[in-house]
């Protein structure tokens, strides 16, 4: 199986390398560039998937990547059940500090609040952080891509005395027990 | 496009569940951003008369995490009003409704289709005073319309409502019973002695509410949450805001999620051995350019086949969970991709319908058959009362 691995090359200078991974693949490209217009001081490479595991081919070329994203839209079923199967592509030691889940259309009427809760259960069993997005205006995704370059540049390690795995222990989703359905009978 | 299912075998399909784990933090000095994670399985049950003080230690705990972690949802700390969403369902009976329930009555509910919105509470509503409200209901249009605020002016030449109760449909005692408004009104160019035509029905309902929710509602207000209107939007628009005026209540929009959809196609799939459904409709848009909608009707004997085994690992006959609906819908999916490569999970699920009803995502109803009224108000009350601000 062709994990992906955090530590297996050497980091960039000045550098930081994102990957996000989304299903329907329309988020990630404003995302994209977004992210890379707002960050001045650091070279941000952001690198588009659909799906883990990534090609073979590009093995070689790809750089390290500091941070994967995986962008769930909450209106199908399918972007979820995508972004699980990608999970198993992950070496562990990305779970610390380097993996996000974002999710969008967390306040649409017509999308039933049980898939909320299963996502936010995944993220809080693999303590990742749970962003929400709004994809459909500019100052959306423009909140998103600072939000997620705060995390990147912790962990990409150019932020001085912080690294992924103390920043993810702030930031990491939490289910407090009363969301879990069936301890209320 | 249509597809005609002949027969197909069960596949099964297991759902990946996350683990269940409580984490409490314990901070020791905030200063130094250090803290202990301590895990408990929460597997036995909070008490009922402890639950008030577990609650302030929780909410005091929350306040301390909350200065560090930067994501955590609120949740309602009301212990009296959270609802909770049903994970299980009584397996629907054919019960005979017009014991219960008058026939003409009965009559009037079914085979229309009511577009639903949800009300929240009224005040000082009282069943003994009907014909009050009929009178009020009818000046208050009446007065509408001359400030040429609402409808046409010219078409009908005046109101009449009528405000009944109809008997039988609330399960429980909590339940309060079941209001049904109709206007009639005359056409301006129908012969002299012609009866008044309904223009507009609507009709309040409560069945089978949470009972804890129901409990806790102070004396003078009467909760029936689940308003059925059929008829002109202007005339909905009237009611509404009569209804606003004189209860303080407020109204709103009741759509149905895909998750109630799929509740139904089950429940319904699930009495096709009592009474034949004769097809099972499904109505799924998909995200394509242009968006590409999926008309998926099945042959109701192998949808039943379908449901029938997913019903065969669950040992208690009465209640059907979550599971088996999701099992069924992603059955049909997956023989759907099977044949077509096309995954309908990565689509919204619009519109199911049968021969015993029809549901649409946007809020819409038909139920075609007197039998398993109850089943599908309770469900309908539940999305009510979920969807209602608290």
């Amino acid at each position: 199986m062709s994990l992906l691995k955090p530590f297996s090359k050497l980091p960039g200078l000045n550098t930081a390398n994102i990957l996000l991974v989304e299903n329907e693949e329309q988020f990630q490209q404003k995302l994209a560039d977004t992210v890379v217009l707002q960050e001045k001081t650091v070279n941000v490479n952001v690198r588009l998937a659909r799906s883990l595991p990534l090609p073979m081919e590009n093995e070689e070329s790809r750089p390290r990547i500091d941070l994967v994203v995986f962008i769930i839209h909450l209106t199908s079923e399918l972007s979820f059940q995508s972004a699980e199967t990608s999970l198993k592509y992950l070496d562990p030691g990305y779970f610390q500090g380097k993996v996000c889940f974002l999710v969008t259309s967390a306040r649409n009427v017509s999308v039933p609040p049980e898939r909320l809760v299963s996502v936010r259960k995944l993220a809080a069993s693999l303590h990742c952080p749970l962003l929400c997005a709004e994809d459909q205006t500019t100052e959306g995704v423009t909140t998103a891509a600072h939000r997620l370059l705060a995390i990147l540049k912790v962990a990409a390690g150019l932020v001085p005395m912080a690294t992924g795995l103390y920043l993810s222990t702030l930031t990491r989703c939490t289910v407090p027990s009363d969301i879990d359905q069936q301890n209320f009978e | 496009m249509m597809l005609y299912l002949t027969t197909f075998p069960y596949q099964d399909s297991s759902c990946i569940m996350g683990k269940r784990e409580v984490q409490i933090h314990f901070l020791t000095l905030p200063v130094l951003f250090f803290s202990v994670m301590e895990e408990r399985k929460s597997t036995e049950e909070t008490p009922r008369n402890n639950a008030l003080a577990q609650r302030r230690s929780k909410s005091y705990r929350q306040s301390m995490r909350s200065c560090v972690e930067a994501t955590h949802l609120t949740y309602t700390s009301g212990l009296l009003t959270a609802l909770r969403i049903p994970r299980s369902r009584k397996a629907p009976k054919s019960c005979d409704i017009t014991k219960q329930v008058d026939p003409d009555q009965v009559a009037l509910l079914v085979k229309k289709e009511w577009q639903l919105s949800y009300v929240t509470p009224l005040y000082q509503f009282r069943h003994t005073q009907l014909k009050s409200y009929s009178k009020q209901l009818s000046a208050f249009m009446v007065s509408e319309k001359q400030q040429g605020l609402a409808i046409e002016v010219g078409q009908e030449l005046g109101f009449k409502v009528n405000f009944s109760v109809v008997l039988g449909l609330a399960e429980t005692d909590k339940d309060a019973e079941t209001v049904f408004i109709q206007i009639l009104s005359k056409q301006v160019f129908s012969a002299k002695d012609a009866a008044p035509k309904v223009v507009w029905s609507g009709w309040l309902t409560c069945v089978n509410g949470d009972l804890d929710y129901l409990r806790s509602l102070p004396l003078e207000f009467v909760s029936l949450p689940l308003f059925c209107t059929r008829g002109p939007e202007s005339l909905t628009v009237l009611v509404k805001t009569w209804f606003e005026k004189t209860f303080d209540c407020c109204f709103g929009p009741l759509g149905i999620n895909s998750t109630n959809l799929q509740w139904l196609a089950s429940l319904w799939t699930g009495c096709h051995p009592t009474i034949n459904i004769q097809y099972l409709k499904l109505v799924w848009t998909l995200p394509t350019l242009p968006p590409m909608d999926v008309t998926y009707t099945v042959h109701p004997q192998d949808a039943w086949e379908l449901w029938d085994s997913m019903r065969q690992v669950d040992t208690t006959e009465d209640s059907i969970s979550i599971d088996e609906v999701t099992g069924f819908i992603k059955g049909l999916q997956s023989h759907f991709f099977r044949h077509f490569r096309i995954d309908l999970s990565a689509g919204s699920l619009m519109q199911i319908s049968t021969a015993l009803g029809s549901s649409h995502h946007s809020g819409k109803i038909k139920i075609a058959s007197p039998n398993y009224i109850p089943t599908i108000l309770q469900l309908l009350t539940e999305c009510a009362l979920l969807k209602m601000p608290i």
